[in-house]
């Protein structure tokens, strides 16, 4: 099977979300001496656009983008060894969790398998993660940016109060706000860089700070 | 001057019948929760779940406070009530997180991690469910201060969702038989709501229905049929009364819901252009929009109460001639809306919704 034949079926069966065939796919891509920057920019993150796209034409939905993303993540666990050996740096480091008093995950978890899957250093800190929390890793792992989850009306008033102690601890990663409650308003309200309705454009407004700063995987 | 509940009652029921002639003017239809009650009444949410009397009192207190015209018990619908009815049954009490000023919640996902749990998931008896009994307790002495007839609320896919978690999502490509078999766990619940509530309180007038799967965010409309509307059909069949869709989301299937259930009246903040629901109203002259534009997250959060106040004409002016329109923030209003622009909906209301409306 030629190369390009490898990485089309490697898209394909990631867009199909076949976690055992994406992982078999990319062990055998990188078996045939295949690099694996090109399974990783040629296969992978070809099949996290794709996927995208389905979703934006609405013939994919969140049921299908998880269980792509579980089949991305699957892929990209291949691969890691191979690019910690090459001393690979990730893309970028991602701070997510959903708001204190927020049990809704759905939304984070995507974005986190989203991005995970296409290298990311991800710290996913769960469910109901008070500001403290949120303040004391960003000041240990200092991200490129935090995102924080909620779903529930009350959540914003949860946003701003970790906003706030995450300005005063002079932390400077960008922040953005994602969920069902969050809308632009809000975002200027209480002092969010960014807001995203839905995982989708979490990932794609996530991507695009990080190559606006020198890095990223588009 | 106290509020005339009786009032209220006969201007939504008007209102939501079309008969603007004996309507005096649009009705407010406030959602609030456990965080604007204790707000209001200065309780945390376990002092007012332990007594009837102390609930009854924050939730009368609170909607005159806001000069509502509906009052209700808001624990008594599928979200966080059943959340602990299913955990209290299944003992997973360790599942559930209390908070001081807001709604419990469940850990999404906790209760039926695999399959072996959905098998063995025990359906709740709500005459044992704590919540459930303080809740009926407090909605007749609601009940019976107000004369307001109580209402409450049922769902599949919020319970399906807050039971299963984002494994539900999986279960829809991977397994979806056995997520149907959750969702008919779910809906043989929900009638046991149904027969508690009328045997304690009283048939209800109308039943709130969280459809929150209709959403585009959520999952396609066929699926939304496949997994909540084939059984809030079969709820409709067994209950034999008036339903209000409710939907918080961004993208709600409000127009392709009524093609294939029939809904008394949709209760939704989205989409937020208004000619969407000016379509809503020609295509569905029946049923009453609760809402339309409002959202809590938006003007209500970051507004002024005369942005609030401008967004209420408009709506008036859009979609209360002819009646079918009751005026309604959504979703819940949350603790940091204003309570300037909280205010500004009745204000609102009496400046501008007074039928004959005078406003073009």
């Amino acid at each position: 099977m030629s190369e390009k034949d490898n990485l089309t079926n490697l898209i394909n069966v990631i867009v199909d979300g076949d976690e055992i065939q994406a992982s078999s796919i990319a062990k055998k891509a990188l078996d045939s001496g295949l690099d694996y920057k090109a399974i990783l920019n040629e296969g992978i993150i070809k099949a996290c656009e794709e996927i995208g796209q389905l979703y934006e034409k609405e013939e994919y939905f969140l049921a299908d983008m998880l269980i792509s993303a579980d089949a991305l993540k699957a892929a990209m666990k291949v691969l890691k060894p191979a690019m910690e050996q090459a001393s690979e740096k990730s893309p970028g480091k991602i701070l997510i969790g959903t708001v204190e008093g927020d049990v809704h995950d759905i939304g984070k978890s995507l974005v986190t398998s989203l991005l995970q899957g296409q290298g990311y250093d991800v710290i996913d800190l769960g469910s109901e993660v008070p500001p403290e929390t949120f303040a004391q890793k960003a000041l240990e792992d200092n991200p490129d940016i935090i995102g924080l989850s909620g779903l529930l009306t009350v959540s914003i008033s949860k946003m701003r109060e970790t906003i706030a102690l995450l300005k005063e601890k002079r932390i400077d990663s960008k922040i953005i706000i994602g969920g069902g409650v969050v809308s632009k308003a809000a975002c200027v309200l209480i002092g969010a860089d960014d807001c995203a309705k839905d995982g989708w454009e979490g990932v794609k407004k996530i991507n695009r700070i990080i190559s606006s700063k020198g890095g990223g995987v588009v | 001057m106290p509020h005339d509940w009786v009032k209220s009652a006969l201007r939504l029921m008007n209102a939501m019948a079309g008969k603007t002639k004996k309507v005096d003017r649009v009705p407010y239809f406030a959602l609030i929760n456990e965080q604007m009650l204790c707000r209001v009444a200065g309780v945390t949410v376990k002092e007012m779940l332990s007594s009837p009397e102390i609930y009854a009192k924050a939730v009368i207190g609170s909607y005159e406070f806001l000069e509502a015209d509906t009052i209700q018990i808001p624990t008594s619908y599928a979200g966080p009530g059943e959340a602990l009815a299913f955990a209290e049954s299944n003992d997973k009490l360790d599942t559930i997180r209390w908070y001081d000023y807001k709604p419990l919640s469940i850990i999404q996902g906790a209760v039926c991690k695999n399959e072996e749990d959905i098998d063995k998931l025990e359906i709740p008896d709500h005459s044992k469910s704590s919540i459930w009994k303080v809740s009926t307790e407090a909605a007749n002495i609601v009940n019976e201060k107000t004369k307001f007839p109580q209402m409450f609320g049922l769902g599949i896919w919020s319970v399906v969702q807050e039971l299963r978690g984002v494994q539900a999502f999986k279960d829809m490509r991977k397994n979806p038989e056995l997520l149907l078999k959750l969702c008919e766990k779910v809906y043989e619940s929900q009638l046991d709501v149904f027969k508690f509530w009328t045997e304690k309180v009283g048939f209800s007038p109308m039943i709130m229905l969280t459809g929150y799967s209709f959403n585009k965010h959520m999952m396609s409309f066929d699926d939304a049929m496949k997994f909540e509307g084939q059984f809030i059909k079969r709820l409709q069949e067994k209950t034999k009364v008036p339903f209000i869709f409710h939907n918080c989301g961004t993208s709600p299937y409000f127009m392709e819901a009524c093609k294939e259930i029939e809904f008394a009246a949709v209760n939704g903040s989205h989409p937020l252009d208004l000619d969407y629901w000016i379509k809503f109203k020609e295509s569905y002259p029946n049923v009453t929009i609760m809402g339309a534009n409002i959202d809590v997250s938006r003007e209500m959060l970051t507004g002024t109460p005369q942005d609030v106040e401008e967004k209420v004409r408009d709506n008036i002016i859009a979609l209360a001639p002819g009646g079918r329109y009751v005026c309604s923030p959504v979703c819940c209003l949350p603790w940091g809306v204003p309570l300037g622009n909280i205010m500004a909906i009745p204000r609102a209301l009496e400046k501008y919704g007074q039928y004959p409306l005078k406003i073009q």
